[in-house]
This record gives structure tokens, C-alpha cells and sequence, in this order.
């Protein structure tokens, strides 16, 4: 069980962006995008068989061909001002059917990703998932961001569009961040590593259905690209956006007009600077949440 | 993650270059389950070692069946005179990699297994009354030509469909290629109204081709009685429920049956085996 590097680049000064599937897969599409953007060339993997099941066999002909694993995968990028290293992982090491990994096998992975940062002494790390929260799907998403440690706070309040734990009402700087994506921030703590979770708001409502939420990904794009100071093109985030977006809107006019009404009152929540007509009371966010639950579970139910 | 061998062994068996026949319990038709039985019955399989539940299986109860608490099992069985050993288990949960290693680390140290052969049920839209074929999947071209007289299918040419994930078979053949351990996996199709039941048809099949592979000279009669006693029960079900008949008429003619109907088969099938057993 190991990491296997296929090379060793020289870097300087390396941040490293890791993420795993998740809620609307916000993180891995916004590691993936820059991935992409910037050519980022595949410097090694963490040893895939004993964290995962296999995803795909080949046969020919009766014989077996190859037998392939999701993947954990390094690439990187040299930069102008600070080198890049960007980890993908396809499926946190889950067990038992569960989404998130938990236990042994994620804090093993987490390990794994933590020892190829030091080994490349990145002087920060960034992982990014999906902060579910009382949003509207025509809003533009926030990014919720959780850092590893006290020093961060001050820079994160210069962030545009980001907001700590303690701005979102009622959650007074508490909350969990599953999976993965959290975990890292707290084994990089234990090591000593400065790390910073920036998770990109998705509607409750969306939470639960089988869709990628780019529009998210996005703010965290934005978020990373400012602080990396890297220029990221979003025209091609923008077209999924517009493609999966048209797929909520249609989704949105087949919930009934007594539920739509009340999660249409959401386009006007904005927690740290209440509009008109006010920020929803916990009384009716309750009311909202159970007529959401009550919707799905009757479609579910094929009603 | 804690990598300390969990397998036990009761006795060292006395094998110089043995094959391991490897089934599993949960499989379609009983095929892993009887066949792995079978053998040991016939060939007087001593119990010689087993893998620890505690680290593949979910340990939080038990599992009931036939009125029976159950608890996982992975024991080897070796069959000193005929060089064979047979390990038959309950399928892992979870730490698959390090269940089917510990599988082949048992069978190449302690039983000098040289050759591996993985049981495998199919479920297929076929009846009971088509002949069966065994299809194989080698880990080499180099088995698949050594093995070329025994009337395999082996020219299968497959991958995952999205969606859907290898099966533990795959799993096993990709880690004993990996070995260099000569292994092959057999797929015997089962027709899906017996896939719940035991298809003594599809036992023997396998059975068959092990017996001549391994030079077993199993006697075959008891089980040739009990092929026999299910196609007359089979036949019997069939006279007695003209829907029966057209379903299982319909898929000898290559006719796909509808969902519906299909539900219908099982259900009328598996009612009359139990009522007649």
C-alpha cells in the first residue's frame, strides 16, 4: 500500500488542491477544471487495491486483459508565482455502500496525499467540497471556507464571497465537513500543515439528487484562482452551468406550487446581509424543510 | 490499516503440487456451495485451515437461513490423495484485496497450490432443458491453450457495463495473474427460475469437467439420481400448470419473457421444487 511517483519535478514553493467526489461534486469539478486549464501532467498515484473495489474488467477473447480501479492521482503544474500540485481522487474509500470514507482507510489515504505535500514541502493545502445551505439555484453560490488554523482567519475575511462557519447564522462557527475533504484538513493540522476546506454552496433541495452542481464549482474556482493568482478560464464551467441548470429549472416547475413557493423565498436569504423581505426564521425553515422532505418522499413513492 | 495475517492453520497438509478449487456460498443455482461440498464428501476434504471473519465480514449479527443462525465461513479443505484443495467461503464485505491474497497466500505456502480454479454461476434467460456449456476466463493465453481439450467456452470477449462493478471472480483471476499462479474462472449459466434453488444440472456440469481435469474418477451417481429427480419434478410442474409449460416452451424457442412473466416463472417454479422436495 503506497504512493508510486512516476517522476519528481522540481517545485517551488507547491500549494496543493485535492478533492474527492462529493455532494454535487463541487470540489473534484473545480480541481478538475484547473486540471485541465492549466495542462497539469500526471506525476504519480497512491496504489489503488487496497482501498477500492475494481470499477471495470477487460476480457479478450477469455482472457483477462486488465482489471482497472478508480483512481487517486497527482499531477502538477509550474507557475510563474508558486508551483501546483493538484490530487484527484475518483471514489473516497468507502465501505459497506457508504459515499464518504471513514476510519482506517480514509485516515490512510489522507496520510498518503499529506506525505507527497511534504515531500514537495507545499506550503499550503487546499481541498474543496459542497457547504448544503438555505440558497436559492439562481443565486450565486458562496464558498464557505474552514481553515486548519487560527492564523488563516484574517486572510480568509479578505476572500470575496467567502464566508466562515461563524457568518452563517445559527451554526455560531460550528459544523462538520464529511468525508475526505475534512479529513485532510484535520491530518494536515495534526502534521503541522496549514490547510484551508473552501466548499461551494449548493440549495438544500439539490442536495439529494444525482446532479453536479459547476455553478459552485465555479465560486470556488474563483475563490482559489484569486488567492493562486492564476487566470482561469470559465467558459467551458459556464456551458455545463447553463446545460444543468436548465435540467433544475425543469426539476424546480414540477414541484408543487405550495413547496415552490416557499423555497422561492430563498432567493431572498442572505445570511451575513439580510434583504428584503428579511432573512427566514427558524420557524420557517423548518416549515420549508419539511414540505421539501414530504415533496420527495411522495416522489419517491412514485406520487 | 492492520495487515497481519488472518489466516489460521490447523495442520500443515502434505500436498507437493496441488489445485485449489475455490467456491462461493452465496452463488446461483448452490453452485460454489454444492460443488465445494461435493468434492469434499467424495474426496474425504479434511479441514486444514481458515481465514478470520473478523476483518471482511460486518459482525453486527447474524444472518438466518433455512431457520438456521449463520456466521461466515472461509475454511480450505485438502484432499491429500488427489493433490486438490478446496476453500469455499462466504463472500468478503469489505478488505476484498486483502481477503483474496490471504486466499492465495494459504494456498501457494502451506498447500503448494500451482493452479487455481474460481466456481462461478451465471443467471441467463435460458430453461432448464438447453445443454449447458462452461464458459471460462483464463489468466493467460498460455492456460487457456493448456486447457484447450476439455470443451470450454472460452472465447468470451467482455468488460464492465457502466454502472455496474467486477465480480469477485475478476477480482481473484487479476490478483493470481499478478502471481503468476496458472488460474481459471468458470462460468456455468443457470436458468434464472432456478438461480434460488440448486440446479443439480449445472453442479454436475462443473463437477464434470473438474473430475476430468483432476483426474478425480468421482462416482457421479448420486448426483446423476437427484439431476434425474429435478427434471421430473421439473416435468411434473410443467404438466400440472399449462402457464408453466408456455413460459419455459417460450424460452426454449429463444422468446424473451416479460418482466412480469419472469417473476411469474420463479415464483411458480421455486413453489413447486419446495413442494415436491
Amino acid at each position: 500500500m503506497g504512493i508510486r511517483l512516476y517522476q519528481e519535478p522540481r517545485l517551488e514553493n507547491p500549494v496543493m488542491v485535492a478533492s474527492w467526489p462529493g455532494i454535487g461534486n463541487i470540489g473534484i469539478i473545480a480541481v478538475d477544471t484547473l486540471r485541465e486549464m492549466l495542462g497539469a501532467e500526471e506525476f504519480g498515484e497512491i496504489e489503488p487495491w487496497h482501498f477500492f473495489y475494481p470499477k471495470r474488467v477487460l476480457i479478450r477473447k477469455g482472457v483477462l486483459e486488465c482489471l482497472e480501479f478508480p483512481g487517486s492521482k497527482f499531477y502538477f503544474r509550474t507557475m510563474e508565482k508558486g508551483d501546483l500540485i493538484l490530487f484527484i481522487g475518483e471514489e473516497q474509500p468507502a465501505e459497506g455502500g457508504r459515499v464518504y470514507a471513514e476510519g482506517k482507510k480514509a485516515y490512510c489515504m489522507a496520510n498518503l496525499v499529506l506525505d507527497v505535500a511534504e515531500k514537495f514541502k507545499c506550503r499550503r493545502i487546499y481541498t474543496s467540497g459542497a457547504a448544503v445551505a438555505l440558497t436559492h439555484h439562481t443565486m450565486k453560490p458562496r464558498v464557505w471556507a474552514v481553515p486548519n488554523s487560527e492564523g488563516l482567519i484574517r486572510e480568509i475575511r479578505g476572500y470575496e464571497n467567502t464566508v466562515l462557519m461563524s457568518d452563517i447564522e445559527g451554526r455560531g462557527g460550528q459544523g462538520n465537513i464529511t468525508g475526505l475533504n475534512g479529513l485532510l484538513l484535520g491530518v494536515a493540522k495534526r502534521r503541522g500543515l496549514e490547510a484551508i476546506c473552501l466548499m461551494g454552496e449548493i440549495p438544500v433541495y439539490l442536495q439529494g439528487l444525482p446532479l453536479s452542481y459547476p455553478k459552485a464549482s465555479k465560486s470556488v474556482l474563483e475563490v482559489l484562482s484569486r488567492d493562486l493568482e492564476i487566470e482561469v478560464n470559465l467558459d467551458k464551467l459556464d456551458e455545463l452551468d447553463e446545460k444543468i441548470e436548465r435540467g433544475i429549472e425543469e426539476f424546480y416547475r414540477q414541484i408543487p406550487l405550495e413547496v415552490r413557493g416557499q423555497l422561492d423565498r430563498l432567493r431572498h436569504v442572505t445570511y451575513t446581509e439580510p434583504s428584503e423581505p428579511g432573512p427566514i426564521t427558524e420557524e420557517e425553515e423548518q416549515r420549508i424543510m419539511q414540505e421539501v422532505e414530504k415533496f420527495f418522499k411522495r416522489r419517491g413513492e412514485g406520487g | 490499516m492492520s495487515l497481519g495475517d488472518p489466516a489460521g492453520i490447523y495442520r500443515a497438509p502434505e500436498l507437493r503440487q496441488s489445485s485449489l478449487v475455490l467456491g462461493w456460498s452465496d452463488d446461483a443455482g448452490g453452485v460454489g456451495r454444492k460443488v465445494t461440498e461435493y468434492l469434499n464428501r467424495k474426496l474425504k476434504g479434511q479441514e486444514v485451515a481458515e481465514i478470520d471473519p473478523e476483518d471482511f465480514f460486518s459482525l453486527g449479527g447474524v444472518a438466518v437461513r433455512s431457520d438456521l443462525a449463520q456466521f461466515p465461513e472461509s475454511k480450505f479443505y485438502a484432499c491429500q490423495a488427489h493433490e486438490l484443495v478446496v476453500f469455499r467461503s462466504d463472500p468478503p464485505r469489505v478488505e476484498w484485496y486483502r481477503f483474496l491474497n490471504s486466499i492465495l497466500d494459504v494456498a501457494e505456502r502451506h498447500c503448494r497450490v500451482k493452479e487455481l480454479c474460481i466456481l462461478g454461476a451465471m443467471v441467463t434467460a435460458s430453461a432448464h432443458t438447453t445443454p449447458r456449456q462452461l464458459f471460462a476466463v483464463f489468466d493467460s493465453a498460455e492456460t487457456k491453450g493448456s486447457l484447450s481439450q476439455y470443451g470450454l467456452v472460452g472465447d468470451m470477449d467482455y468488460q464492465t457495463p457502466p454502472g455496474e462493478r467486477p465480480t469477485l471472480n475478476s477480482f481473484l483471476l487479476w490478483i493470481a495473474k499478478g502471481r503468476n499462479l496458472r488460474a481459471l474462472s468458470l462460468w456455468v449459466p443457470i436458468p434464472f427460475y432456478l438461480a434460488r434453488v440448486e440446479d443439480a444440472q449445472a453442479q454436475k456440469k462443473v463437477l464434470s469437467f473438474l473430475d476430468e481435469r483432476l483426474n478425480l474418477r468421482i462416482d457421479f451417481s448420486d448426483l446423476n439420481q437427484e439431476i434425474q429427480e429435478q427434471n421430473e419434478k421439473l416435468a411434473q410442474a410443467r404438466s400440472l400448470s399449462p402457464e408453466i409449460d408456455d413460459y419455459i416452451h417460450r424460452l426454449e424457442s429463444n422468446l424473451m419473457l416479460s418482466d412480469e412473466e419472469n417473476g411469474e416463472l420463479i415464483k411458480k417454479i421455486e413453489s413447486s421444487l419446495r413442494e415436491r422436495s
